[in-house]
């Protein structure tokens, strides 16, 4: 395996131009595909290191939204003090991943790129509805993080494409993240939720609400909102409610029914909190 | 360490607890591998192997991290530090000698890990509470101590007995 560490995304791309594609693997972080490879599950010729790429670790901000580079940490996020004020549930979902050791290594970027339906930043992206800015050798391109993400660790991603940052509209919501696992730290989410909203006196003016671990990708639980709005504010029937939103499965760590009634509990408990 | 691709020498070059090393390594070589076989610094543990544990963890440019899930590649021109060099010229740090006076130490097979992670957190708050503790130990896994003494020890280091 040859091991390579490009300075610039030019640099990058003409790299990649010169090796077989097929046996190419972009290296971030690392605390996913480094077991992976460990255990022989991924086995390229080629190793392509992106952490030499400093413009793709800064988080940067303007007046109307923050950018966060594809390398930024989730302890970089988590430090981040416009992340933590403006936008608390990505803040909170920093916050209870994993372990420091694996917050000083991962990456934003490859949380999302291994679209793992459980990721735990992926909720709040999702109910912030982030811009992802792509960047291959034809240019670049943008996409909202839910065309991005396209099935379990699949990706709209083309060949000798990575993903450059993600952009966050500063509208100011107020947000929240809940996540249920089978313990509290180091674990795999059996559902985690984002909240993001804003409203005025009873009423939510906006209410974006995306789950992760109750289907194949995270889904924004649209069709759930919008009856809940119609019913005007009626709490009593989400586990119904949600039903059309979601397809969670049984696996090692929970069946679809938990899923649900934790799913519905977590939305309880949130409007419930949002209108005493 | 398992072998799936055509191995390639690459030319390493990284302080590791103070000194410079330079080495010729292979690509696919884990850091964790380098440290305990090339370099004999056997402090640093293998327990999970998959990041889960926090047996092998190291301070890499600051910053704690598993030593498992990084190649030695990664780390050219980094610096390191593993609990040989934790101390410096000194015998022990106040934390390690803390969790010896608070008997956190059983079988010790997580305590370099432990100690390593407990020094950075107490280098950013030298006062934190028990739940920052916890928090910050939410990496680390030990098996026998239960994690009060340890988490004493953390919390008490410096202090008077």
């Amino acid at each position: 395996m040859k091991y390579y560490q490009p300075t610039s995304l030019t640099e990058l791309f003409e790299l990649h131009s010169t090796l077989s594609a097929q046996s190419s693997v972009f290296l971030a972080g690392g605390t996913d595909l480094i077991p992976r490879y460990e255990r022989g599950l991924v086995m390229p010729d080629h190793l392509i290191d992106l952490k030499k790429l400093s413009a793709l670790n800064q988080i940067q901000d303007s007046e109307s939204h923050v950018t966060i580079g594809a390398l930024a940490t989730i302890q970089d996020i988590q430090e981040h003090e416009i992340l933590a004020t403006e936008f608390l549930a990505l803040h909170k979902a920093s916050y209870d991943f994993a372990g420091a050791q694996i917050r000083h290594r991962g990456t934003i970027g490859g949380n999302i790129c291994n679209a793992s339906p459980a990721g735990d930043l992926l909720p709040a992206l999702y109910a912030f509805e982030a811009i992802l800015t792509l960047s291959g050798p034809a240019g670049e391109r943008q996409l909202a993080i839910k065309d991005f993400i396209l099935g379990p660790g699949k990706t709209a991603l083309r060949e000798a494409e990575i993903l450059k940052s993600i952009v966050l509209n500063r509208d100011q919501y107020l947000s929240d993240f809940q996540k249920v696992g089978l313990r509290q730290s180091m674990a795999i989410s059996v559902v985690n939720v984002a909240f993001v909203f804003s409203r005025a006196g009873e009423t939510f003016n906006h209410l974006k609400i995306a789950a992760g671990a109750v289907a194949p990708t995270i889904v924004t639980l649209d069709k759930f909102t919008q009856a809940f709005v119609q019913n005007g504010g009626n709490a009593t029937a989400i586990k119904d409610l949600i039903q059309e939103d979601i397809s969670p499965i049984d696996d090692i760590r929970a069946t679809a029914s938990y899923r649900k009634r934790v799913l519905t509990n977590l939305i309880g408990a949130f409007l419930a909190g949002q209108t005493r | 360490m398992l072998h799936h691709t055509s191995p390639h020498a690459f030319q390493l070059s990284v302080t590791v607890n103070g000194k410079l090393v330079e080495r010729k390594i292979l690509t696919h070589l884990r850091l964790l591998d380098f440290l305990r076989n090339d370099l004999r610094l056997t402090g640093s543990k293998e327990v999970c192997g998959e990041g889960e544990c926090g047996a092998c963890t190291v301070i890499l440019n600051g910053r704690t991290v598993n030593a498992c899930l990084i190649l030695a590649v990664e780390v050219n021109g980094g610096n390191i530090v593993t609990i040989e060099g934790l101390a410096g010229t000194n015998e022990l740090t106040e934390l390690q000698r803390s969790f010896e006076d608070h008997h956190a130490v059983q079988c010790g097979y997580c305590i370099p890990g432990m100690v390593l992670t407990g020094e950075k957190l107490l280098e950013r708050n030298a006062h934190p509470s028990r739940d920052e503790i916890k928090y910050e130990l939410s990496g680390n896994i030990c098996r026998c101590t239960g994690y009060h003494k340890i988490i004493d020890a953390i919390e008490l280091a410096g202090g008077d007995l």
